[in-house]
């Protein structure tokens, strides 16, 4: 590991208890998976990580407790993310069934209903993808959802609702098509 | 409708980053910080190289202001001279007709 500059050990007490390395330790797996659930691109999602810890690194100094910088990483990963998406616009379109996975060891659950549950996901509209991730992979509540994506909390129920019956639509027909 | 939901828990798991990220995020704060200090230099570069044509450009307009006023001093001397030049010649004339 490239070894903290001054400037890094002096933002060693900035959110209380948690240096910067500490708080990239404990969040990165977190903010990565955000980014790489939304974008289903590992070299995007790894941009897109690092550049959220390069603001982190600027912005601690005002971050006031561990909650509020996991609050803040949530929120500026999934802002980043959207922006991301936008900006690469249509060249940005994965073929969902060649993208290569991250490995997870002892990954639970059936890992063919897995990754098809992922390219589902993958393939909604980016808030209401962005609602399911935060929703599923962080299991916030709809209210901290709303205040991430700064959205009112019915939007984000409405989305959860639509998109679970999306989901579990097209989960059935493959499942009938196997069948 | 529990179910459906453990599996997208299951699906939507943490995944774990490559492993070189840490150190990735490190260099990059390294690199932001010193082309932040190279940027600074070159703008310290930029505004001495400024001042210097300000100050050359000054000091050509001065120049060019002294050689100007030379240029008038010069005519002015010539323009007393033949004055002068003159004034001896109708001074000689009005002192020969007095004479006479």
């Amino acid at each position: 590991m490239v070894p903290a500059s001054s400037a890094m050990e002096a933002k060693a007490e900035a959110a209380p208890g948690m240096t910067f390395a500490e708080m990239l330790k404990a969040n990165q797996s977190m903010v990565f998976s955000l980014a790489y659930h939304l974008l289903r691109d590992r070299g995007a999602a790894e941009e897109v990580a690092q550049d959220v810890f390069l603001r982190l690194f600027r912005k601690i100094d005002d971050l006031e407790s561990e909650k509020h910088a996991t609050f803040w990483l949530r929120r500026v990963t999934s802002h980043r993310c959207i922006d991301y998406v936008r900006k690469r616009g249509s060249r940005f379109t994965i073929a969902l069934e060649d993208t290569a996975e991250p490995s997870i060891a002892g990954e639970p659950g059936d890992p063919l209903l897995n990754r098809r549950l992922r390219q589902l996901i993958a393939a909604l509209p980016e808030k209401p993808r962005m609602v399911m991730v935060l929703r599923y992979q962080e299991d916030l509540t709809p209210e901290e959802i709303s205040s991430v994506l700064e959205m009112p909390v019915r939007t984000v129920k409405s989305h959860l609702h639509r998109s679970l019956a999306i989901l579990r639509e097209k989960i059935e027909r493959s499942m009938g098509e196997i069948r | 409708m529990e179910d459906f939901e453990r599996q997208l828990r299951n699906a939507l798991a943490r995944k774990e980053q490559p492993p070189s990220f840490e150190a990735e995020v490190f260099a990059a704060i390294a690199a932001g910080a010193s082309s932040r200090r190279s940027f600074w230099r070159w703008e310290a570069v930029a505004a001495s190289a400024l001042m210097a044509a300000a100050f050359w450009a000054q000091h050509e307009h001065a120049i060019r202001d002294r050689a100007a006023g030379e240029a008038a001093k010069s005519r002015l001397q010539l323009a007393l001279k033949i004055t002068v030049t003159e004034l001896s010649k109708i001074q000689q004339t009005v002192r020969t007709s007095t004479e006479e």
